[in-house]
């Protein structure tokens, strides 16, 4: 783990010059969502491209971000030459992520035999908070990227290094917007 | 450490035993040496229990004492030793009745735990016991003070002999300390409890010394088979990590529970993804065309040196500069510890630029700009970066402490199983 300044200055640098590379490369004006989607890519992009691919969200942040249709011209704009190595990653990880989700269909498969078969009554009250803990976690991993194919374990991890890094972000985008807002008020 | 070494040390102490028994005026000198030996060994594993034992020696001991009056040394030897519970223990083990309990024991162990203990001990693993000689010998010794259990309690019940053999047995096969638990069912809460509390140490100490696996114990009643104990790892892994979450978190510290802690959390990350959007969303507002692009300025001043060095260069930028002499002194004092100025130069620096040719293009220089700008909004950004410094340093060594044992665990189970 690093400096949190230090980590906030390359987040910063990463999401100007993925932002630059987007508006110099896009002739024609934009509108309001179209620069708001623009920014928050780039400042996504930004930040999980500072973690260096190291970490499983940062992976797969870019690549939904690759994947997806209406962003990937932008990704990779914004990407530009890192565009190369973010692409093996993301074959990487979708071959991982295969795999890993075949064995969880079967896994559950499992599960749910095993539960039919044990008393219900004396497990009731542990089965509920069970149940409530499995619902949160599942919640949980459609908000982490990639969070979809993490055990429990990996789960937790991951979620503590993206929330650590989300909060650089936000503070490195604070910190830009009100010193836009004071040049707007100067101007 | 394998069964042979393991018979020879009981061998060892099968001698010693037979010498001490023998050798009646010298007894309390020969069982002096190894009674210390493992009243250090008990203290250091047992720690807590000394109490407890201490209670019940009290009250084995004083019969004792009137019984071996006949013997002066050892009495003298008790008297001296009052204070140690484990060695008054040892003392009334021995002589106070039946040497035949430990002598019973010596003979029927060997073939019957020779027998069990290759199967307990893949199951159950307890390497710590086997790993070295050392280990070893430190087992032999935890055995002993066992045993002197053992006899404590035949001491309490003769019809209870039986029954402590038995446990003798299956306790080697098993966890040593546990039979303090399995034992003592007088003070069988006090006992588990510190049982646990010392198989904890012993897991701590063994992770310390030998990083190559995971110390893994079955408490009592708790099964033993490895998908259990992997099981039971990978619950304590994620408590472990929910605990860290909790940490960083804010307001997660109140709630126990996991789905009130995974509520908590999922509601952070939520907010903070939303701040995100927010703030993209703030940006986007502001600048009516995406305005960072000052491209002709930033690509020629700012972004060929920034992949050079984003730092130095807004440093050296920015000397030439009267302004940032004007407001470095304000900046150092608001930043208590010098550590934010790579932060913050580079952030003026890069304020400015942006700052400037929308203002002043030709006149970079905008002194009366930065000194407006700088309590405002850098003041926040201070605060924050030492908060996050806090939190970044605590959390900085846990994680590679996590780290380490995620990477160690795939051979622990391994050698568990």
């Amino acid at each position: 783990m690093r400096n949190p300044s230090s980590l906030k200055q390359e987040i910063l640098k990463r999401w100007i010059m993925g932002l630059q590379r987007c508006t110099t490369s896009s002739k024609n004006r934009m509108s309001i969502l179209e620069r708001k989607n623009a920014i928050k890519l780039s400042a996504d992009l930004a930040m999980a491209s500072a973690r260096n691919g190291r970490t499983f969200w940062s992976r797969a942040l870019i690549a939904n971000a690759s994947i997806d249709n209406d962003n990937r011209v932008l990704a990779q704009r914004i990407l530009g030459p890192e565009s190369k190595r973010v692409k093996k990653f993301f074959s990487t990880s979708l071959i991982r992520n295969r795999k890993i989700r075949s064995k969880k269909i079967l896994r559950r498969s499992c599960t749910v035999r095993r539960v039919r078969k044990s008393a219900p009554q004396k497990l009731l009250a542990n089965s509920i908070a069970k149940r409530l803990v499995q619902k949160r976690t599942r919640i949980l991993k459609s908000l982490v990227p990639g969070g979809e194919f993490m055990d429990e374990i990996s789960l937790i991890e991951e979620t503590l290094d993206y929330i650590a890094y989300l909060r650089a972000q936000v503070d490195v985008m604070r910190c830009i917007a009100s010193a836009e807002l004071i040049d707007r008020k100067n101007e | 450490m394998t069964v042979l070494e393991r018979q020879r040390a009981r061998a060892k102490w099968q001698q010693q035993e037979q010498q001490s028994y023998f050798g009646g005026s010298e007894f309390g000198g020969l069982f002096l040496e190894p009674s210390q030996a493992v009243q250090g060994n008990f203290q250091g594993l047992v720690g807590g229990v000394d109490s407890v034992l201490g209670e019940v020696a009290a009250v084995l001991v004083k019969p004792d004492l009137s019984l071996e009056s006949g013997l002066p040394e050892f009495g003298r030897f008790e008297l001296s030793n009052m204070g140690f519970g484990s060695d008054a223990l040892i003392n009334g083990s021995t002589t106070g009745f039946h040497i035949n309990s430990p002598t019973s024991m010596t003979s029927g162990c060997p073939p019957t735990v020779a027998a069990v203990a290759p199967e307990e001990r893949g199951k159950v693993s307890v390497p710590a016991e086997k790993k070295s000689s050392v280990a070893g010998r430190e087992s032999f010794k935890k055995r002993k003070a066992d045993k002197v259990q053992n006899t404590k309690v035949g001491a309490e019940e003769d019809t209870k002999d039986k029954k402590s053999k038995v446990s003798a047995e299956e306790g080697e096969s098993k966890i040593t300390t546990e039979q303090t638990s399995t034992k003592n069912n007088s003070s069988a809460t006090n006992n588990r409890e510190t049982s646990a509390d010392t198989s904890k140490e012993n897991s701590k100490a063994s992770e310390v010394q030998k990083p190559d696996y995971i110390h893994v114990r079955a408490r009592r009643g708790q099964a033993t088979d490895s998908h259990s104990l992997a099981e039971r790892v990978r619950r304590e892994k994620i408590s472990e990590r929910m605990k860290y979450l909790q940490d960083l978190v804010p307001g997660c510290n109140k709630i126990t529970g996991k789905a009130g802690m995974l509520d908590e959390i999922i509601n952070y990350v939520q907010s903070l993804q939303r701040q995100v959007e927010f703030l993209s969303m703030k940006l986007a507002a502001v600048n009516p065309r995406l305005d960072f692009n000052i491209e002709d300025f930033f690509s020629k001043e700012l972004f060929p040196a920034c992949s050079t060095g984003f730092p130095t260069t807004g440093m050296s930028s920015e000397m030439t500069n009267p302004a940032y002499l004007q407001f470095n002194p304000v900046q150092q004092l608001v930043s208590c510890c010098g550590l934010e100025m790579g932060m913050n130069t580079p952030d003026m620096a890069f304020r400015r630029t942006m700052s400037a040719p929308l203002s002043l293009p030709e006149t970079y220089l905008d002194t009366s700009y930065i000194t407006q700008l700088q309590p405002s909004s850098t003041w926040d950004a201070d605060l924050q970066n030492l908060l996050n410094l806090e939190f970044h340093q605590g959390r900085s060594t846990s994680y590679a402490s996590q780290q380490l044992t995620g990477s160690i665990e795939a051979s622990n189970l391994k050698m568990e199983i």
